[in-house]
């Protein structure tokens, strides 16, 4: 899956992303630094063969926002890994170990490949700023939506029962139907990424 | 004068104050560390106009003071922040979170006198935090050492602990769960309780704990009838506040110990009940909160009062974004007002206190513009505030039952009724209050319940008015309407249940009870029979239909139902007090004094037995005896002028000079006065009595006259000679 280096393009058309009737190049974004778990170098973003969207899911070892989110996203994972989208796990913060994150993430247990970005680059190409937030690509490794999972959190202190707006479901299934992203950015609340190594 | 007491419902303890109760200190108490945020030098605070601030000079002890508290290895708070690494990471986050007050959490505006335990942060330290996230500077020099936070518990080595039973598992999902747990405390003798300290075990996931007590096995069989530990739903009605104090637990929130003489009497049997508020954290969580109890074996001499003020007949239309309540009571007599606790639901938006004192000024007590349901603060008074008798205390709460309002827990948004349940609203004011003195507490007490109960009454029919078949609201209705004298209305509720459940007994018994007290003798009759015979040896409906006959005039038959219940529960008090008294009407002294002392026996401060015997003793002229019976009487039942009375007027006018205490009687015929308001001509008779008694003829003559100007018929007349002798500087002397 590391086909190709950091700069590469080449075309992809996956069989899902026909729908989109549109069979752009692939310019797949820098992943420098992305380790997964045991310290390899990792490229979530680079398309493979039969995805319709890649989502980053950027998290954290203790924000309380984020881990409320654990079940929705591993529903989400469950609607929409059949059809074809690809979740990841980002642990963005400077100076989370790695060991901190397996046993996060396997406390929550995530059914989900995690990776940790030291150096930001993911939060970079995916434009976002806290944790919980979510970025989708669609086939052509574009960046269509970042933002919020879903409007539950309004502010801090201010969330709702029940989300009136799932953000992330509505992206994923525009793009799966090869449909613009109706509303392609949103403001997350959580906890701020943090960029610089301590 | 004998006492037919008709017996307390089945569905409540007899006794039991329908008053809930609370927990504070009397004054600046010694403030446990986690709450009491030392002060931070200006030295320390203020970076010099040229130079930046510094996480070492300015910002650690800031920190340290204001939020280290939870935000320590351990805290209640997600993660740490004490150390330049730790601070630095989340310097924005920080700017942020402390720019918008959601951190630290207080919701409440400052009050002048400021409350106990607020971690504030003026603007200057907001704008300090926001000055060095911008250039986060470790600084010259060592960052100071945090604060040594105890280890165990704050408020030192507790008498008692008490954890819970066993590990509740909480699910990863929905956000918000409630769950009740009742846990027998094991005392085996009276303790006074001076604080208790709430340890969440685990603080990530339990938000708040709302705790009671419950001195019946309501709660216990409740959370018995759960196979998992706890229960969902409602508190029992009979899991309440200790008298006069509040209990509860919020992050960062250690009530200190109340001095001793505000203490608040554990006995043996109760059952500790906490209804945790738990946030889930998005994975199962094991919780499991411990809880820790000061006890001091001297009894309290003083008793602080709870008063809540509010609305229960909220009905807010769907998207109405401003709705309010209010509402305001005059206190009858001087207090000193403790603490407050504003309680209501989601839709809440803004929440005001105020107290207007006798010389116009109005002062706020509490201000919340922005209410969170998740934060249910008890906020004490660091100088307690001095309330003079005929201050006005008001509230005003606004509702937003709009779809704009994101904690509106209804999409779209329903009609909503007042209720307990977390969807249903609330909007209530808690004031912890203490009087003066023994009389001002009663009176405070009596008054206070009155406009509680009737409050609480408004709440029943709210939630009947949708919930119409409920039997349990109609019975609770009913038992309520009979707390407010209105037995017609306790007859109309009891009557719905009975006629939904016509095979249950205590339906019946329920039914009889009101119709006694609507005078509707003959129904009443039937429908303690009734209950009599769906259940065989029924003791209390026995007891009961014997009250009910004794007061249709069919004594032969009240003692035989009397004494059938006696035989089906010995141990019932009650029955035996009744019996006693009826053998005193009938002039049977010695069984009567039999049974008059069995009760006492089986509930030594029963002080209807006490009474009654005094009568039994005063039949035998044995005017001692009577004197120390009525003595005790009026002390198990200080709020009783009936009993304080009696004692006086035996005190004043006993013939026998050794028993006669002219000053004893003054005193507790004037308590007598003081609770009833001065409006009951007896009650003034024999104050005028005393005072004759005591020599003190002028204020004698004076009381009389008030008590002619509101008695009619042979007491009048009985007054008016009364009168004419205290004009001639004559006592009365009773020579019965």
């Amino acid at each position: 899956m590391y086909a190709g280096n950091a700069t590469s393009s080449r075309r992809i058309c996956g069989a899902l992303a026909l729908a989109a009737a549109m069979c752009s190049p692939v310019v797949a974004a820098a992943q420098d630094g992305v380790r997964d778990l045991a310290g390899q170098p990792a490229r979530p973003l680079t398309v493979t063969a039969g995805t319709s969207a890649t989502v980053l899911v950027f998290t954290a070892v203790d924000c309380p926002i984020s881990d409320r989110y654990a079940p929705e996203l591993q529903r989400l994972r469950d609607a929409y890994a059949p059809r074809g989208v690809r979740f990841w796990l980002v642990y963005p913060n400077a100076g989370e170990a790695p060991s901190a994150a397996r046993a996060h993430a396997g406390a929550f247990s995530y059914a989900l490949p995690v990776v940790l970005d030291p150096l930001g680059t993911l939060v970079d190409v995916a434009k976002v700023s806290v944790t919980p937030e979510a970025a989708v690509f669609d086939a052509a490794g574009r960046l269509v939506y970042h933002g919020r999972i879903d409007d539950r959190y309004l502010d801090f202190g201010v969330d709702r029962p029940v989300p009136t707006r799932r953000d992330l479901a509505e992206a994923l299934r525009s793009v799966i139907a090869g449909r613009p992203v109706e509303v392609p950015e949103t403001r997350a609340v959580g906890c701020a990424v943090v960029r610089t190594q301590p | 004068m004998s006492t037919v007491g008709v017996l307390c419902s089945w569905r409540r303890s007899c006794g039991a104050a329908l008053v809930a109760s609370m927990l504070f200190p009397q004054r600046a108490p010694a403030q446990p560390a986690l709450v009491a945020p030392p002060p931070v030098s200006a030295s320390q605070r203020v970076p010099s106009a040229d130079a930046a601030p510094t996480f070492n000079q300015h910002i650690a002890p800031l920190l340290h003071s204001r939020c280290g508290a939870c935000h320590r290895p351990g805290g209640a708070g997600p993660f740490s922040l004490l150390t330049f690494d730790e601070v630095k990471r989340r310097a924005a986050q920080i700017a942020a979170v402390t720019g918008s007050g959601f951190m630290p959490p207080w919701k409440a505006a400052a009050h002048a006198g400021g409350f106990v335990a607020q971690p504030r942060l003026t603007a200057d330290d907001v704008a300090l935090i926001a000055t060095w996230a911008n250039a986060p500077i470790e600084g010259p020099g060592a960052a100071p050492a945090p604060p040594r936070w105890p280890t165990g518990w704050y408020l030192g080595t507790p008498d008692l602990v008490v954890t819970l039973p066993a590990n509740y598992t909480l699910p990863a999902e929905p956000s918000d769960v409630f769950r009740i747990f009742a846990v027998p405390l094991h005392v085996n003798r009276r303790r006074y309780v001076t604080g208790i300290e709430f340890d969440p075990g685990n603080a990530r996931v339990v938000h708040h704990a709302n705790i009671r007590i419950d001195t019946t096995d309501g709660s216990r069989r409740m959370d018995e009838a759960d196979p998992s530990p706890g229960y969902d739903g409602l508190m029992a009605r009979s899991a309440e506040y200790p008298e006069g104090h509040f209990l509860g637990w919020t992050p960062g929130q250690i009530a200190p110990l109340v001095a001793p003489d505000l203490a608040w009497p554990l006995d043996p049997g109760t059952d500790l009940v906490v209804q945790l508020h738990m946030q889930t954290s998005g994975k199962p969580e094991a919780v499991r909160p411990r809880i820790a109890f000061y006890f001091s074996d001297v009894p309290p001499s003083r008793t602080p009062s709870i008063l809540r003020l509010g609305s229960q007949g909220i009905d807010i239309t769907a998207g109405d974004g401003h709705y309010v309540i209010a509402d305001r009571y005059t206190l009858p007599v001087d207090a000193t007002l403790l603490a407050v606790q504003p309680h209501a639901h989601y839709r809440a938006t803004l929440v005001r206190g105020t107290a207007t004192f006798p010389d116009g000024r109005t002062e706020s007590l509490i201000s919340i513009d922005d209410w969170d349901f998740r934060w249910q603060h008890v906020y004490r008074y660091v100088e307690p505030i001095r309330l003079p008798k005929g201050t006005i205390v008001a509230m005003h709460y606004t509702f937003d039952n709009a779809p704009t309002n994101p904690r509106n827990p209804q999409v779209p948004p329903q009609r909503v009724r007042w209720g307990q349940r977390s969807f249903d609203e609330m909007g209530d004011l808690w004031f912890q209050l203490v009087a003066d003195g023994d009389a001002d507490r009663e009176r405070l007490r009596g008054d206070v319940r009155a406009k509680m109960t009737a409050e609480d009454y408004i709440g029943l029919e709210t939630m009947l008015a949708s919930a119409p078949d409920d039997t349990e609201l109609h019975d609770d209705a009913g038992v309520t309407a009979l707390a407010l004298g209105r037995p017609a209305d306790a007859v109309g509720h009891f009557r719905a249940t009975a006629r939904r459940q016509p095979e249950s007994a205590p339906a019946h018994y329920n039914l009889g009870t009101a119709l006694t007290q609507a005078g509707l003798f003959d129904d009443a009759i039937a429908s303690y029979e009734r209950a009599i015979a769906l259940r065989p040896g029924y003791a209390v409906a026995l007891a009961n239909l014997g009250d009910t006959l004794a007061s249709a005039g069919r004594a032969n038959e009240a003692i035989r139902r009397y004494e059938e219940a006696v035989a089906a529960d010995p141990l019932l008090p009650e029955a035996h007090n009744s019996l006693g008294a009826m053998l005193w009407r009938r002039g049977d002294l010695d069984r009567a004094e039999r049974e008059l002392t069995r009760t006492l026996e089986l509930r030594p401060a029963y002080a209807e037995a006490f009474f009654n015997l005094g009568h039994v003793a005063v039949r035998r002229k044995d005017i001692k005896t009577a004197v120390t019976n009525f003595r005790k009487a009026a002390a198990a039942s200080p709020g009783w002028p009936l009993a304080l009375t009696t004692a006086a007027w035996v005190l004043a006018t006993a013939a026998d000079l050794d028993v006669r205490a002219p000053f004893e009687a003054a005193q507790l015929a004037e308590r007598a006065a003081s609770l009833t308001g001065r409006a009951d001509p007896r009650v003034l008779d024999a104050l005028a009595v005393a005072y004759a008694s005591s020599g003190r003829f002028d204020e004698a003559v004076q009381t009389a006259r008030e008590a002619q100007g509101k008695a009619s018929g042979s007491l009048a007349k009985d007054i008016a000679a009364r009168l004419a002798m205290f004009e001639r500087r004559e006592a009365f002397v009773d020579q019965r």
